[in-house]
């Protein structure tokens, strides 16, 4: 395997230096490319108090493309699939290599603050929220906690 | 008597090794240029770069039957003051420099800086910041972006030399150089030629007419060009500085995006920060170092997306999404390697068909541009032979396109009878069709054949210059109730 470019060995470095508060992000052992990283649900959101597993990977080619990132732990949310996948632009084709595995996370964060059930991923998760948003906020927490909390 | 005979040898062979080092010592320093007279002769004389101006007046005007006084020395678009040293000059091996009469002996009133060589002139930091595309700010951005690189060079100042680097591609190198600015009458192209103010950025020398100057070549031809009463124009173009010049054709293309790292800017990728830098044109110093900057374009070229800009040509923009932003200068895609600039033009020659109605041969190996009148549905490749039918492309049929099961076994559901060059094909051409046949849809819009490597039916195509929304189950433009019905299958 080709040696580990600066770059990513910068930002481990900075990630674990001066971590984003929320978010902790740490380098498998075995393969500095694979993060595995933790989100806490934002406060005053349905994901307060959960903790959420994710799985982020440097492609070949990091950073002229985006990093892969997926939820591990299930969530209930109208931008994220049943699989974990996750609709942010910033992954996709609004992709820039001046943004970070810092960044990436943070619009995550951000993404779970602010749902936005008219860019959805999953369908039926984004129908709920546009209909009946209390009972999907009510889904969101119930899931949360089954899923997100103690483990 | 022998001894005698010894010594004086060796007196001699000593007196000759010093004479052979004294005169390699010479040839070292030797610079060989041209002076080009109005008269239109050319005189080739060896010089010391440590002679100054004055020394080359007194050689130029014995050579040529004149007064040293009568003698205007222009190089690069300035008169040369006698106090100059050539080597001052940024003079290269085989340059030019002209020597014009003075017709009538009016002592001249130019300021110092006038007699001062171009290169002397001219700073790195003019140059550096990225006022070249945002023509339409106000005067005072640009002096505010000026001020800010000129406070970071006090501090480097004694360190850096402000001597201006320039960036080129020199085609006869092929690879990237240092150039030199050389400047020429717009109109005649005559070298003896006087500016009348130095260019102060990027525009001044890549855009035309910007900068008047007094041409001393054909000085009434081009005083006023054609009875327009409008005064000729400095042309400014560039040479590589590390090649003997080839004459005055011997041109490099400007880089203008390659800058020296003068405000010592991370590069956003790597996050290194290095010498040089390529500047992207946006107004947020969005810079790369050129490794970086190499890998962008191959990463982008790779994935097809380059844009086909109406009037730059095949180019990218900065990657942060500034607006306006795309690269002007597409040679700065010389950085690719010979293989990955040649698929450079490939691509581009093929976006350009595609963007212009056309369509590309889809036979293996063909790939054939293809312009014919839009409502022709019978093409026919003068390339291949190949004749095929522009909705389906596959061989050319009467009536309706079959559609093409993408699960189907290989070559079942071909839609055409008279397909004869399907046959022909050899195996590996015939292997590659089937299995993009199999793999693939194509973009309901340009055909381009797309493979689904997983998530959802909603695909977006690939190619930059179609970016069309489609669904992979009905394959046609993706919709709401695509969403709602089979979004995921």
């Amino acid at each position: 395997m080709a040696a580990l470019p600066r770059r990513i060995i910068k930002e481990t470095q900075r990630l674990m230096q001066e971590p984003v508060p929320g978010i902790s992000a740490v380098p498998d052992d075995s393969n500095a490319r694979y993060f595995h990283v933790i989100v806490t649900g934002p406060e005053d959101s349905p994901f307060e108090g959960g903790l959420f597993k994710l799985e982020l990977f440097l492609p070949e080619d990091y950073p002229m493309s985006a990093p892969k990132v997926r939820f591990i732990t299930k969530i209930y949310h109208p931008n994220i699939d049943r699989l974990g996948r996750i609709c942010l632009d910033i992954l996709k084709d609004k992709w820039s290599p001046a943004l970070q595995i810092r960044t990436v996370l943070l619009s995550i964060q951000a993404l779970l603050s602010a749902p936005n059930p008219d860019d959805p991923l999953a369908n039926d998760v984004a129908e709920l929220w546009k209909v009946n948003e209390s009972e999907a906020i009510r889904n969101a927490k119930e899931w949360t906690r089954r899923y997100a909390m103690d483990n | 008597m022998l001894r005698y005979i010894l010594s004086f040898l060796r007196i001699i062979a000593t007196k000759m090794l010093q004479l052979l080092s004294s005169r390699k010592h010479l040839i070292e320093n030797v610079l060989r240029i041209y002076i080009k007279t109005t008269s239109g002769s050319t005189l080739s004389i060896e010089i010391d770069p440590k002679y100054d101006i004055k020394q080359i007046k007194n050689l130029v005007a014995s050579k040529i039957g004149a007064q040293p006084e009568e003698l205007k020395i222009i190089f690069a678009g300035k008169e040369l003051g006698d106090n100059i040293i050539i080597e001052e000059c940024d003079l290269g091996q085989q340059s030019i420099l002209h020597a014009v009469k003075i017709k009538r002996n009016v002592p001249t009133d130019q300021s110092s800086s006038k007699m001062k060589p171009l290169c002397e002139i001219l700073d790195d930091e003019m140059f550096s910041s990225n006022i070249t595309n945002s023509r339409s700010n106000s005067f005072s951005t640009d002096n505010e972006v000026i001020n800010i690189s000129n406070s970071v060079m006090l501090e480097n100042s004694t360190i850096r030399s402000k001597k201006i680097h320039f960036y080129v591609y020199c085609p006869t190198c092929k690879d990237l150089k240092q150039g030199k600015l050389r400047v020429r009458c717009h109109f005649c192209k005559s070298g003896a030629f006087t500016v009348h103010a130095d260019p102060q950025n990027w525009i001044h020398v890549l855009e035309p007419k910007q900068i008047t100057g007094t041409c001393e070549n054909n000085p009434e031809l081009c005083k006023d060009i054609l009875q327009n009463k409008e005064p000729t124009f400095a042309e400014f173009y560039f040479k590589c500085s590390e090649h003997i010049s080839l004459g005055e054709t011997d041109q490099a293309v400007p880089l203008d995006l390659i800058r020296p790292n003068l405000k010592q800017i991370q590069c956003m990728a790597c996050l290194d920060t290095s010498d040089t830098i390529f500047a992207f044109p946006c107004p947020d110093d969005h810079v790369m170092c050129l490794d970086c900057f190499k890998q962008y374009c191959l990463t982008k070229l790779t994935e097809r997306q380059f844009w086909q800009h109406p009037e730059y040509g095949y180019t990218l923009a900065c990657p942060t999404g500034c607006p306006d932003s795309f690269i002007k200068e597409i040679h700065h895609f010389r950085l690719l390697d010979d293989e990955n600039y040649n698929r450079y033009h490939h691509f581009a020659a093929e976006e350009f068909v595609l963007q212009s109605n056309g369509l590309l041969c889809p036979q293996p190996g063909c790939g054939m541009g293809i312009l014919a009148e839009p409502e022709c549905t019978r093409i026919s490749c003068q390339n291949c032979k190949y004749v095929f039918c522009r909705h389906c492309r596959q061989g050319f049929h009467i009536g309706e396109c079959d559609v093409v099961e993408n699960n189907d076994t290989a070559g079942q559901n071909f839609s055409c009878e008279s397909d004869m060059n399907y046959n022909n094909g050899n195996s590996g051409e015939l292997a590659s069709r089937t299995t993009i046949k199999i793999m693939t849809k194509p973009c309901p819009s340009c055909k381009t054949p797309t493979e689904r490597d997983g998530g959802c039916m909603h695909m977006i195509c690939t190619r930059a210059g179609c970016k069309f929304h489609w669904c992979w189950v009905c394959q046609t433009e993706w919709t709401t109730e695509c969403m709602g019905d089979h979004w995921f299958g």
